[in-house]
């Protein structure tokens, strides 16, 4: 899987705090509340900046690189230098479908995610959620990485869980960007979720 | 005011405005909203200036802080455990409106064993009791399958771990159900250990150690009890178990040993005879005390026939652990003097049950105790001999320990609080029901409490032996299937007690507990037709008084 990076732009505190807040108009549903909109927003602009940071090496690694002879062994060393893996820890990112370590890992995978990401809430002790996870494991693959799947166990991830507003499971969220743009309580067959995540990727 | 307080001040408003209302306010409307800025014109904007300039805030975990300031508490009421009754009185204390906290922690038993929030009932107690029973009277309708023609081949054995693992994944739903409606009704959950300071004061601590302060105008204690070791048998508490333990063990119990006779006892012997356990009940004296004597002694008879082994009059001595991992119990006939011992893979200890007040510090602020029980001397409103503290469930003196009179307490104390009501809780006319195989529901007086307190010639006893429908073509033996109904003898015949042992005895015993609660007479029972087929309906036949030495046993139809 290849990755195009490119520099980001400089990031415009305005527009995130305007996109952020809440105020007359906007949907005030795509945030359970103010206060995860204003962790959110402190979370974005942490990680951001910090991402900006370690972004630096690898664009002007690549930079240098591709200036180099068309030799094999350069544009291994290029392809290498580009490759995610390589330098950069990234190597969580390339995971589709993963198990929500701690709020810090919540952060980095989902609420910065380049992907859409589905969030899957469960818990074991819930016997749809054990029907309903291969089949989102399934919808999840037929996309081909275009959306990523993050697992949260409710008990052991109970603030969080609380946090998005989640009361029965299984409770699945659809991230895009930081923002909560759908979601599903309960059980849904294959097409029906086949149809989910399509609109969640925008198709 | 600098930048830092400036900053501080902001993050302080923001943090007492979000945790007094919850995190799900910006969920509601616009009527919300302006209950909300109501809120914000009653906070003093002195106390928030004063708390960040000092930078103490009760809202950072951590920092220890004895914050009143102005003779504002953090909490209008804070409660102490979040069992049935601790999590019914918080939830309806914020219904109304008050800033409710609820402490909830579980001391690991001796064995180890912890569990969630809800308490002893929704953890170990009447959940996951009735869930084995279930299963256990499944069993036995499997046998009885085959006399009605269903095709069960083979011999039919039960698997603890699948039991085990589907009824404590139950209880995990349970627990986090009880999350989610706490946050829903925004009470504030603290998964601490409190104990009290002063009157208006609890010292909450988290299992790794860091502390917290709270203050409250009220503070309600609803700990509950913990099951009892037996302080005088070695090897007691190192080898045996108790009710805490057996709904979570993951493996099965095996040859166990039921020290005990009251309704734990019975109950968990029951079910484990069931799912075909070799099971013992060790009892001292007699068994259910407290509950119509009668009604006790069918009970222990059906699970005799059941398969229950009984040691009357038996008394253990010490319990070894033998090489094998077995255990060895030696324990003393009473009535002979012998001493006797065989060996069993668990011994359950269902002795008693001791309330959990160590832990809260009560004897310095001169709440007073009972002597003999340890339990909170409580008033008729729930409160103690401290002013605005306040203790029900089974920790109240002389309160049943049952899960409905805990959470109507619970209620009723959260509307007096909140100055909506002056209601008081009634505990008379409370019905119950022993889950054992051969279940036991009943409503108001024993026998022997109506012959003392109104004498043996003014009462009158109606009884059936009657056989339930289900069990003759299963050839079921009925003989303990058997119901009594206490009256006064003269004047309206109001009845004073209804006893009845049966299938679903809880189920039937209900119906007539509100006929009860509304003082039906012996005429009532008559005038009320019955349900046919039922065994219920046998209640309102009944006719043969123990006075006339009649035949009780009902024919035909």
């Amino acid at each position: 899987m290849r990755w195009r990076w490119s520099p980001r732009q400089p990031i415009n505190a305005a527009k995130l705090h305007r996109k952020y807040s809440s105020g007359p108009g906007d949907q005030v549903h795509r945030y359970p509340d103010r206060k995860m909109a204003h962790r959110l927003l402190a979370r974005r602009i942490w990680t951001l900046s910090s991402k900006e940071i370690r972004r630096l090496p690898v664009s002007s690694a690549a930079i240098a690189s591709s200036s180099l002879s068309t030799s094999l062994q350069s544009s291994t060393a290029r392809v290498s230098l580009l490759s995610p893996s390589h330098a950069v820890p990234h190597a969580p990112h390339r995971q589709v479908s993963f198990n929500v370590q701690d709020n810090e890992d919540f952060t980095e995978r989902v609420v910065n995610s380049q992907l859409p990401v589905l969030i899957d809430f469960h818990a074991q002790w819930c016997g749809p959620c054990k029907i309903l996870g291969p089949r989102l494991e399934k919808a999840v693959a037929k996309q081909k990485g275009r959306v990523a799947m993050a697992k949260v166990d409710i008990d052991d991830h109970t603030d969080l869980a609380i946090e998005y507003g989640v009361s029965a499971v299984p409770t699945v969220l659809a991230m895009r960007g930081g923002d909560v743009v759908d979601h599903f309580v309960g059980i849904k067959d294959d097409d029906e979720l086949d149809s989910f995540v399509s609109k969640v990727i925008g198709q | 005011m600098t930048a830092e307080i400036k900053l501080i001040f902001f993050r302080q408003l923001f943090e007492h405005h979000r945790d007094r209302r919850g995190p799900s306010f910006h969920n509601n409307n616009m009527a919300a909203l302006c209950r909300g800025r109501h809120r914000w014109k009653s906070v003093k904007w002195t106390r928030l200036i004063t708390r960040s300039v000092t930078g103490n805030s009760v809202l950072c975990a951590g920092v220890n802080n004895k914050a009143f300031i102005d003779g504002k508490y953090d909490y209008d009421v804070v409660v102490i455990g979040g069992g049935s009754g601790g999590l019914a009185c918080s939830k309806e204390a914020a219904q109304l409106g008050l800033n409710v906290a609820v402490l909830d922690y579980v001391e690991p038993s001796a064995k180890g064993t912890k569990w969630g929030l809800g308490g002893t009932c929704v953890n170990v107690g009447c959940i996951p009791k009735k869930l084995m029973h279930q299963a256990a009277l499944l069993g036995t309708a499997i046998k009885d399958a085959r006399k009605y023609g269903w095709q069960i081949s083979g011999p039919i054995s039960h698997d603890w771990a699948t039991m085990a693992d589907a009824v404590q994944n139950h209880v995990r739903s349970l627990n986090w159900g009880h999350r989610v409606q706490l946050q829903d009704k925004k009470v504030k959950y603290l998964n601490m250990k409190g104990s009290l300071v002063d009157e208006h004061t609890i010292k909450a601590l988290t299992k790794a150690g860091k502390e917290m302060t709270l203050t409250a105008k009220n503070i309600v204690i609803a700990t509950g009890g913990r099951p009892k070791f037996p302080t005088n048998i070695p090897g007691a508490m190192e080898h045996g178990i108790t009710s805490d333990d057996i709904f979570w063990l993951k493996e099965s119990p095996g040859k166990t040993l039921v020290v005990g006779a009251s309704y734990v006892a019975l109950e968990c012997a029951g079910f484990l005879t069931g799912i075909g356990l070799d099971t013992t009940v060790m009892v001292r004296s007699i068994a259910l005390r407290g509950f119509d004597q009668q009604m006790a002694e069918l009970v222990t008879d059906y699970m005799e026939s059941y398969g229950t082994k009984f040691a009357w009059k038996c008394i253990p001595k010490r319990v070894e652990k033998l090489p094998s991992g077995a255990l060895q119990v030696i324990w003393i006939d009473v009535m002979t003097g012998n001493e006797h011992k065989d060996t069993y893979d668990t011994v359950l200890w269902a002795v008693g049950r001791a309330p959990e007040t160590k832990a809260l510090g009560l004897n310095k602020l001169g709440v007073q105790l009972d002597k003999k029980t340890g339990k909170i001397i409580v008033g008729v409103d729930e409160s103690t001999t401290v002013p605005n503290i306040y203790a029900f469930g089974d920790i109240g003196q002389g309160r049943p320990e049952l899960t409905p009179t805990a959470i109507k307490a619970g209620k009723l104390l959260a509307r007096r609080l909140a100055g909506r009501s002056t209601a008081l809780m009634n505990y008379d006319n409370v019905p119950t029901t022993v889950f054992t195989p051969l279940e036991y529901g009943c409503v108001g007086l024993s026998e022997e409490e109506a012959e003392s307190r109104h004498g043996k010639d003014n009462i009158e006893v109606f009884h059936a032996f009657y056989k339930p429908l289900e069990f003759t073509v299963a050839e079921r033996d009925a003989s303990q299937c058997y119901l009594k109904v206490i009256c006064e003898r003269d004047g309206v015949q109001k009845i004073l007690g209804l006893h009845f042992t049966g299938s679903n005895a809880g189920e039937v015993t209900q119906g007539f507990a509100m006929g009860f609660q509304c003082g039906a007479t012996y005429s009532h029972l008559l005038e009320t037709v019955g349900i046919h087929p039922t065994t219920a309906e046998e209640l309102v036949k009944v006719n043969i008084t123990k006075r006339s030495g009649l035949d009780a046993t009902v024919t035909g139809c």
